[in-house]
């Protein structure tokens, strides 16, 4: 964390006028809100509602949204962190967020790689295929909610 | 299926107004009581990051002095080296409500024969 803090990010952040935590916070926000906004949707489809909008059809402009989201919330996160990094040691909420980020992503990877993800095209996935993916959007709200909620605890410990 | 999604959209709502009970930022974490507190810099102003930050050590502790976020700080007139280090200044504030964390919101910083209202409104 002292390293992080002293890093030429913990610099930049700090010394570039009073407007640069309020402007990137805000951009991180904006971020979080086009990830959990779209892949909320994604994944109460995948959870078994709307099940007559066609999933290859909804998960292309979510998932590419979501990705957007979290990559902009990923570039955003680290220099709010660096700003002040060492008032976060002992912080719980920190490693809650991310951890759950963490796992967020990996739950990403493990989706993209079901047999029922890649078959997501054929309008009548089996029994097994649709829990698998019922699976995977539980978990993914599960993670996001978990994120969202410990990062804005951060601020209140 | 109508029925479901409309209860799983109604838990989403409670569960995302159930996060306000207990997360009050802000004020809510430190007593009503305002008092003053006069100590020596030992980390001059910073205005970075949500709230600009000062601290002190006074009663024989480094007391971490949260200030107002850092335009509003700014232009109370306190900015970055505008108190040196080891200064005697005199805040006035909220202890935090954990005596065991040396934390004061402060309102106003008084230094030599000046004074900055961080927060004007809450005297």
């Amino acid at each position: 964390m002292a390293w992080l803090e002293g890093s030429t990010l913990g610099h930049l952040m700090r010394d570039s006028g009073v407007w640069t935590y309020a402007v990137v916070n805000l951009a991180h926000i904006l971020g979080v809100a086009l990830l959990f906004g779209s892949i909320f949707v994604l994944d109460l489809r995948l959870l078994g509602v709307w099940r007559r909008v066609p999933l290859a059809d909804l998960a292309r402009p979510t998932v590419a949204i979501a990705g957007s989201g979290l990559a902009l919330a990923a570039m955003t996160g680290p220099g709010l962190l660096a700003t002040k990094a060492t008032d976060y040691i002992g912080n719980p909420f920190l490693p809650i967020k991310l951890i759950a980020v963490a796992l967020g992503i990996l739950n990403v990877v493990v989706l993209h790689r079901l047999p029922a993800w890649k078959a997501r095209a054929n309008p009548d996935l089996n029994l097994s295929q649709r829990r698998q993916l019922a699976i995977a959007g539980g978990a993914s709200l599960a993670c996001w909610l978990t994120a969202i909620s410990a990062g804005r605890l951060i601020a209140y410990w | 299926m109508y029925q479901r999604s409309l209860f799983i959209a109604a838990s989403a709502l409670a569960l995302s107004l159930s996060v306000p009970a207990f997360a009050h930022h802000g004020w809510g974490g430190n007593v009503d009581q305002v008092s003053d507190m006069t100590g020596t810099v030992v980390k001059g102003v910073s205005l970075a990051g949500p709230h600009a930050t000062m601290r002190i050590n006074a009663e024989g502790h480094d007391w971490d002095i949260t200030l107002a976020p850092p335009y509003r700080t700014q232009e109370s007139g306190l900015k970055e080296g505008t108190i040196p280090m080891g200064a005697t200044v005199t805040v006035r504030g909220n202890r935090n409500r954990d005596a065991k964390r040396y934390e004061m919101k402060t309102i106003q910083v008084r230094w030599a024969d000046k004074r900055f209202d961080v927060y004007p409104e809450r005297e």
